[in-house]
């Protein structure tokens, strides 16, 4: 990163997946790009306006657009990205119902996909199809055409309620 | 079979689900660089002078490339095989700038804010030239002339910027019309639309420690990207490697060379790495979009509805580069005409014309999108006038198995084709069932209403290639490992396809073996052989083709081992489970242990094939589609409430694979059909480069879609296989159209379908 | 980004003052997506106002207190919303982009940027909403509708938007909207709300239409149309006949003014049906 003498750094503390973090960053960062420099290379960009969702993560647990969100503000937060949820070694149930319906494809909508579905289902246990698409429509995709996406949700929401889940 | 036709998990997936960094952007060597474009603010101008000076002494600035300072050699950007059929129209940077966004000079600064800083502090002077925006003007006398220069190769016809033409007759078309009973003839037209890939163009380029120059790109095209930016950079092609790690989408706008030749050129200069990535409005303006194009189509038939002649007029807008001009126009009658094959008399002629705007390209059906626009809106005029079913004209006059049409050997990709027989059709049985789920003879001609909602279905056919004939070649090699795991090195490009995943299968099923028992590797110039790249349907056909006879030698390899241990002769045995097993004896002896004895015990060898494979014949897959709409008639809005799609693409590999690609280009279709469309300024600029006012489907906007998947045996296609990649996206605007027509009554000819252009349709003010 | 310093203003009187201490080169931040959309050039310094603890929602009386930080998102879910006519103003949210933007907009930053094509202040004009907002001498306080015709830009320049105050209704109001698909802005929009009497004729109207293309505007003289009038679906169609009269619209990229005029038609006589409906209790 590099230095410009006129800016004023700041050092926040947050929490990152449930790890405690202390950096320095810009003053007009984006939390976007404080994401990705960090290593949460799940954080996409796609649009950089708000409107595609490949940069969603989880705000205390709300979904929100890190691209449009100033890094400043997340001092003292809690941030949830896709990493967070689960690795390859141990993926979460919604990651296996992502790969099991085949609703990954070129798989650059999927981290913010996962993560508004996963908001979606902490407080909708049992959605019907159409709660599910009102809820990812923030979340761009043009690879599936949504239909395997609704189905894998549906199908993470029902083992969910089965008492598969973490 | 075990694995062939199963619903097999990615082999990329599990990466993908969980976010692993396995994208172009998501690893940055130490010491990158930022590169940067600077564009035309001008739709046609001279640039007459350029001063650096003030942007290289800023701090952070490493170099600044434009005209003056690189070779200058006419290139084609479009990924096709050599001889690209596309006019040699494009360099570096040039003298002069096209359109508004056209390349002017490039920067290599240590950060973006550098790099930005420095674009604005570039000066250019230009000498504006008149340009031309509509192509019946850039045709017309009178019109400027977009590529004057003298080193361009391949422009059919520079003087009248026409990029290509095409001009095919079958029988005598004057004829054709005399004796057909009916004629109806209507003109469609397509605008400019976007791939909108979620993932922009980015490239990452870098030399590596023997001094060659490494491009990891998001590219379909590996290997012309390697011989491509060879001939633009005067490097040797030895000393390029390209890397295609995961791409965010593609649909044809990553089959072109858009930022690797900058990259590569700032690399080689800076000697630094140097990342590059497209902004969300620079894939807007300066990546690739579909042709526009105005199609006029004329149909005559028979009383008894067999059509008899077929006429296709084509006006094509390539925008300021000829890339893909010639076979995306070739496209449009090569891939609908053989469709109705009955029709002894055919006129299919066109141009592809030069404008001073943004660059059109491969997209995703590539002319076959608009040519079946047109095509099937027409059948639907002709089926009205011969007062019969639309479903019964398309029933009684489509191909069949065993049958050919001349337009085969007609149209080629920029060359002449070849003739061939369709040897599986399942079309009919497409057309059957997917009525069926739409409920055609309940709903057809009904109209019926729910208060201000009135509801109508229409239905549209076509085929595609798989692949293209003698020209596409694929390259696979299979390695077997000592434990008896395989490692498959293909060429060719999984976008997000599943084409890994597929391959792999195909491998898998020969092998004896289970998917996971195969690792694969794709698209690494260094490390993977030969393929042409993810484009034309290509890669289940001619990469699996290649894949398919890779593993059939290695198969024999393997059985060579296994009957020296087994003792006995190599054709008794199979490859079942990971052993291979004696049909007579049933004495079976583990891969592993095949792979082992081999490696290192006696008579060693390594287990490799690889096998080349290069299609004679592009069989087509087809597809019926049929659209249930709703039409508000107080706004005009149009609701999409079902869409069936019933496709044949042979053996599907990997069904939910299959389906995703028909599922997806569905709902792409449904995008361009009701809100997608570059705007434009009356000087060329781009209004709407962007997702705030260039609108794509979200879930919220899709209808229930149901695809079925019919199989049909292709007896030359790996286990019976076609493709499946571009098809679905032909269905949508034709399918609307005559769905609405069948609600309101109102005809409309020009995509996208807006409320407003509805509104005035139901008022009868104009069509479309 | 040309930003040099940021801050985390503690109430609203520090945001003044920081903000008048960068003479305008420093921009008041809320939930951050128009500005960070547009930020301007010259802007070196942001304060962050959503921690100066201007969010919340509270009844008051049969109406609305809404905390100018509280996100739409909030809005949307919260019992008070949802209580206060019907669920009008939680349904209005919902319209309102996708849940990621919802969670970081706010009410007043809708109210501040007044997007000419946006859906709140629609619903805002139409509900009589009241905007209070401070700066550095003193609070201030105005209904929307009458903030937006004076030079409201220039008045948050300096000021800070604190609270949205809706008055009770005793009635129901209904919101429609034409968009080209889900999540997109309004092509044409419109805010009605109906009470009705004793006898069951019109005690009072309001109209609001927005998004054609530009900012909301009551209809009034619609709205005298209607009142003292027996709800009909014919009633409806002539004051919908009378509005296109009265309505201005335009031309933009995105619609004609001549489509705006028959889509606002359509879209008035759906609302006021549906108004009625609500205040009869049929919806």
């Amino acid at each position: 990163m590099t230095r410009d003498a006129s800016k004023k750094m700041l050092k926040i503390y947050f929490e990152l997946n449930g790890e405690p973090m202390y950096v320095e960053i810009k003053p007009g960062e984006m939390l976007l790009d404080l994401l990705r420099r960090l290593g949460m290379k799940s954080v996409k960009e796609g649009c950089r306006t708000g409107e595609c969702g490949a940069c969603t993560v989880l705000l205390d647990g709300k979904p929100v657009r890190s691209c449009l969100t100033f890094a400043a503000k997340i001092k003292g937060h809690r941030v949830t990205t896709l990493e967070g949820l689960g690795s390859p070694a141990n993926p979460h149930p919604l990651q296996e119902a992502f790969l099991e319906t085949g609703a990954v494809q070129c798989g650059f909508c999927t981290p913010g996909m996962i993560l508004v579905a996963y908001d979606l289902l902490s407080r909708n246990p049992d959605p019907t199809p159409e709660e599910v698409r009102e809820a990812i429509t923030g979340n761009l995709c043009r690879c599936t055409g949504y239909v395997k996406i609704v189905e894998a949700v549906l199908l993470a929401a029902k083992r969910r309620r089965e008492g598969v889940w973490r | 079979m075990k694995v062939v036709g199963k619903n097999v998990r990615k082999v990329d997936g599990i990466a993908l689900v969980t976010g692993q960094p396995v994208f172009t952007l998501d690893v940055t060597p130490p010491g990158a660089v930022v590169g940067k474009i600077l564009r035309s603010p001008h739709a046609h101008a001279e640039i007459v002078r350029i001063d650096t000076s003030k942007a290289e002494e800023l701090p952070g600035v490493l170099c600044i490339l434009h005209h003056g300072n690189v070779p200058r050699t006419p290139y084609t950007t479009a990924g096709q095989g050599w001889p690209e059929p596309s006019p040699y129209d494009s360099f570096l940077f040039d003298r002069k700038v096209r359109f508004v966004g056209d390349r002017v000079a490039a920067v290599a600064a240590t950060s973006e804010e550098i790099a930005d800083e420095a674009l604005r502090l570039i000066e250019v002077e230009y000498r504006q030239l008149p340009a031309v925006l509509v192509p019946e003007e850039a045709i017309g006398p009178g019109a400027p002339v977009i590529h004057d220069e003298e080193e361009s190769r391949g422009i059919h016809d520079p003087q009248h910027n026409v990029a290509a033409a095409i001009d095919i007759r079958v029988g005598d078309i004057e004829r054709g019309f005399t004796e057909s009973d009916v004629v109806v003839e209507t003109t469609c037209e397509f605008p400019y639309v976007q791939h909108v890939p979620l993932e922009s163009h980015c490239v990452v380029a870098y030399l590596d420690e023997e001094d060659r120059l490494v491009i990891r790109s998001a590219t379909q095209v590996p290997f012309h990207v390697r011989r491509i930016v060879a001939r633009a950079l005067g490097v040797p092609l030895s000393r390029i490697r390209v890397i295609k790690p995961r791409i965010g989408g593609g649909f044809g706008t990553k089959q072109e060379i858009i930022l690797e030749d900058v990259a590569a050129a700032l690399a080689l200069r800076t000697r630094r790495p140097v990342v590059m990535k497209y902004s969300r409005a620079e894939e807007f303006v300066a990546a690739r979009t579909r042709h526009p194009m105005k199609i006029r189509i004329k149909l005559g038939a028979k009383r008894d509805g067999t059509i008899h002649a077929i006429e296709m007029d084509v006006l094509s807008n390539t925008g300021a580069y000829g890339t893909h001009s010639l076979t995306v126009l070739s496209n449009v009658g090569s891939k609908t005409l053989p469709l109705y094959n009955k029709a002894p008399h055919l006129w299919f002629h066109g141009k592809a014309v030069y404008t001073n705007l943004p660059v059109a390209g491969a997209y995703r059906g590539y002319g076959a999108t608009q040519g079946y626009f047109a095509l099937e809106v027409a059948v639907d005029e002709l089926a009205e006038k011969l007062g019969m079913d639309p479903l019964k004209l398309r029933l009684a006059n489509h191909i069949r198995a065993g049958e050919t049409s001349p337009i085969f050997e007609k149209i080629g990709e920029g060359r002449a084709g070849k003739a061939q027989v369709v040897k599986s059709c399942a079309l009919e049985e497409c057309i059957r069932e997917g009525a069926k789920r739409i409920g055609w003879k309940e709903k057809h001609g009904k109209k019926t209403s729910e208060g201000r909602w009135v509801h109508g279905v229409g239905m549209a056919l076509s085929m595609q290639g798989s692949g293209i004939t003698d020209i596409d070649m694929a390259a696979a090699t299979i390695v077997m490992n000592e434990d008896g795991s395989f490692r498959l090195l293909v060429g060719a490009t999984d976008l997000g396809t599943g084409s890994d995943t597929i391959l792999a299968q195909i491998a898998a099923e020969t092998l004896g073996v289970a998917v996971e028992a195969i690792s694969v590797y794709s698209s690494d110039t260094d490390f993977t052989p030969f393929d042409t790249g993810a484009y034309a349907s290509s890669t289940t056909y001619v990469s699996g083709g290649a894949v398919l006879r890779a593993a059939q030698e290695a198969r024999r390899r393997i059985l060579e081992v296994a009957a020296a241990i087994l003792g006995e002769p190599p054709e008794s045995l199979d490859l079942e489970e990971g052993h291979a097993v004696s049909r007579g004896t049933g004495k079976k002896v583990p891969l592993s242990e095949v792979g082992h004895r081999a490696m290192y015990v006696t008579d060693q060898r390594h287990i490799i094939a690889t096998a080349s494979f290069v299609a004679p014949e592009s069989p087509p897959p087809f597809a019926a589609f049929f659209a249930e709409v709703a039409v508000d008639v107080e706004t005009g809005v149009v609701r999409v409430v079902k869409f069936v799609a019933a496709a044949d693409c042979g053996m599907p590999i990997n069904p939910a694979l299959a389906e995703g690609q028909l599922e997806g280009a569905i709902v792409q279709g449904i995008g361009h059909t009701l809100y997608e469309e570059l705007l434009f300024s009356p000087r060329g600029r781009v209004r709407n480069p962007n997702l705030f006012d260039y609108r794509i489907p979200t879930a919220a906007d899709v209808p229930d879609i149901e695809v079925v998947l019919i199989p049909s045996d292709e007896p030359t296609g790996p286990y019976g296989a076609k493709s499946i990649g571009e098809i679905g996206i032909n269905g949508p605007a034709p399918a609307i159209a005559n769905a609405i027509y069948d609600a309101i009554g109102v005809r409309l000819y020009r995509i996208p379908f807006t409320p407003e252009r509805v509104l005035k349709a139901l008022h009868g003010k104009s069509m479309g | 980004m040309g930003i040099k310093r940021f801050h985390y203003a503690r109430d609203v009187e520090e945001a003044l003052s920081l903000l008048a201490a960068y003479e305008g080169r420093g921009a008041l931040l809320a939930g951050g997506v128009d500005l960070a959309r547009g930020l301007a050039p010259e802007v070196e310094g942001l304060i962050d106002v959503t921690t100066a603890g201007l969010a919340g929602i509270s009844a008051d009386g049969g109406g609305l207190r809404v905390g100018a930080t509280t996100t739409l998102e909030a809005i949307r879910r919260s019992q008070e919303a949802q209580g206060y006519l019907g669920g009008f103003l939680a349904k209005v949210m919902g319209h309102v982009a996708t849940l990621p933007l919802r969670n970081m907009a706010t009410l007043g930053g809708a109210v501040v940027s007044a997007h000419p094509w946006a859906d709140i202040p629609t619903a805002l004009v139409a509900l009589g909403a009241e905007a209070v907002w401070q700066n550095e001498e003193l609070t201030e306080k105005a209904s929307v509708e009458e903030l937006y015709r004076r030079p409201f830009r220039a008045i948050f320049r300096r000021a800070l938007l604190t609270e949205v105050r809706f008055p009770a209704w005793d009635g129901a109001f209904a919101f429609e909207k034409v968009a080209r698909n889900a999540g997109d802005i309004a092509l044409i929009n419109c805010a009605c709300g109906l009470g009705l009497d004793g006898e069951g004729k019109i005690a009072w109207a309001r109209v609001a239409i927005g998004a054609t293309p530009h900012r909301a505007k009551r209809l009034t003289a619609v709205e005298d149309f209607l009142t003292d009038e027996a709800p009909s679906e014919e009633l409806w169609a002539e004051a919908a006949h009378k509005m296109k009269t009265e309505v201005e619209v335009g031309d933009d990229m995105r619609a004609s003014a001549e489509w705006r005029r028959s889509a606002a038609a359509a879209i008035v006589r759906r609302a006021l049906d549906r108004a009625a409906k609500g205040v009869t209790g049929d919806a």
